[in-house]
């Protein structure tokens, strides 16, 4: 009989590398870095500009390990959300907001703590339902929040890239987010 | 905004970055002062989070991870990195320059003497005050090869419009990554904290550790990973005890260009 090998959860690895364990580093990256990538490589379209992002963002985890508090937020939350942050400025030259902000307490509990994502099956679950609940957008509100997210576009600048009055921008990604809250809660 | 509180639509657009203009001015504003609508812009960051998991997955090619365990490794092996426990301090220095070190040293001998005709807890502040007067040791080194260096740049960090008076400067090698700040600012309001930023060219501020409004007589040693060259330092308010990234208003800046 074989014992199933559970994964080491984020925080037990966090202790670890707090105490300079490159393992417990290495098992971070294994864990998150194509979820990451994958993301970054979609928002900025250039497999070498993704990969100088990723590993900056993993050096600043490996830095500041002893300052990051998993009682504040989940750990992929906190790398999703300044990776996007990075690969934004990095897209669009704007580097008031990596400087700025990227707010500790905007990332606690982004994902709920129901969902955890520690669990590679868990993660590929949630990105079908994401999937599928952009899918259920109509495809004009979809476009405008992919160009919010992926694009870092505001609404004004949505306007002025499609052509779209303002008003109707607004009234789309209002729309669409207010959708995306009543499915994935 | 919906009575005394924001939109949820504003706040999932906020949390996108999608509001501009006035929108996003009048949403900042009531932020600022309204804790519910902190929290519910959490909950809203924690949807448009969730959009990112849309992309699929792409595993980085092997050398990614490889490049960068070999540079975690040298950061371990040259002692750049410092991995400090939650909610501490960054570690460094408090040069007492207007007291010397020949005085501190002074001081020492002086304590030596009369904590000897002490009790045995006197012993305990002994040895606290020759740690401190270690460090201060090495601080002074580091002061030395800063100074020295020719290739050392000082930068002088100014107030900011509707910020605190202040002003402060920092003596900065980049490639020793060793810096001296110096500097006085208004003092800081409760429960907040006064942290040193270099601010590279490209990626991430770089956390330069705490440093005090009065900071005129008694500078601040920080240690950066070498080559880290900066475009700016800046000093921020942010809760007691510090951030690992910039989350509170820019006090002083000044750039390094």
């Amino acid at each position: 009989m074989t014992a199933t090998m559970q994964p080491a959860p984020d925080s037990a690895l966090m202790d670890r590398m707090r105490t300079g364990d490159e393992a417990a580093f290495s098992a971070l990256y294994d864990r998150y870095s194509a979820m990451l990538f994958g993301m970054l490589t979609r928002i900025l379209r250039d497999q070498q500009a993704a990969e100088e992002v990723l590993q900056d963002l993993f050096l600043q985890l490996w830095r500041n390990a002893g300052q990051f508090d998993a009682a504040r937020g989940s750990l992929p939350a906190w790398l999703m959300v300044i990776g996007r942050n990075r690969a934004i400025s990095r897209l669009r030259g704007r580097r008031d907001r990596e400087v700025l902000e990227e707010e500790e307490g905007d990332y606690a509990n982004t994902f709920a703590s129901g969902q955890n994502i520690e669990d590679e099956t868990v993660r590929a679950e949630l990105a079908r339902s994401v999937s599928a609940a952009l899918g259920q957008l109509p495809v004009e509100q979809r476009q405008a929040v992919e160009l919010a997210y992926f694009e870092g576009m505001t609404q004004s600048e949505i306007a002025n890239k499609t052509g779209i009055p303002l008003g109707t921008v607004k009234t789309r990604v209002r729309t669409a987010m207010q959708t995306l809250r009543r499915i994935l809660g | 905004m919906t009575g005394s509180h924001a939109n949820p639509e504003d706040l999932d657009l906020y949390a996108l970055d999608a509001l501009d203009g006035e929108e996003k001015q009048t949403l900042e504003a009531h932020l600022r002062a309204c804790p519910a609508c902190q929290q519910q812009l959490a909950a809203a960051r924690q949807r448009t989070a969730l959009i990112g998991l849309a992309a699929p997955p792409a595993a980085p090619r092997p050398q990614v991870k490889s490049s960068l365990m070999d540079k975690v490794r040298t950061e371990k092996q040259s002692g750049a990195t410092q991995i400090v426990p939650s909610n501490t301090r960054k570690k460094r220095w408090g040069l007492r320059f207007s007291l010397g070190f020949g005085l501190a040293t002074a001081l020492l001998a002086f304590a030596t003497y009369e904590f000897a005709k002490q009790d045995l807890d006197r012993g305990k502040q002994l040895q606290q005050l020759q740690a401190q007067l270690s460090e201060d040791a090495a601080a002074l080194q580091a002061m030395g090869q800063v100074t020295g260096a020719p290739d050392s740049a000082q930068i002088t960090l100014l107030q900011q419009p509707n910020g605190p008076p202040g002003q402060a400067h920092v003596l900065y090698n980049a490639r020793m990554g060793l810096g001296v700040y110096s500097g006085q600012i208004a003092p800081a309001p409760s429960g907040k904290s006064y942290q040193l930023w270099l601010v590279p060219s490209s990626g991430a501020p770089a956390n330069a550790g705490l440093v005090d409004a009065n900071q005129q007589n008694g500078a601040v040693v920080v240690r950066l990973a070498p080559g880290l060259a900066p475009k700016a330092f800046a000093v921020t308010l942010e809760p007691l005890g510090g951030r690992p990234q910039p989350t509170g208003p820019m006090v002083l800046v000044g750039s390094a260009g």
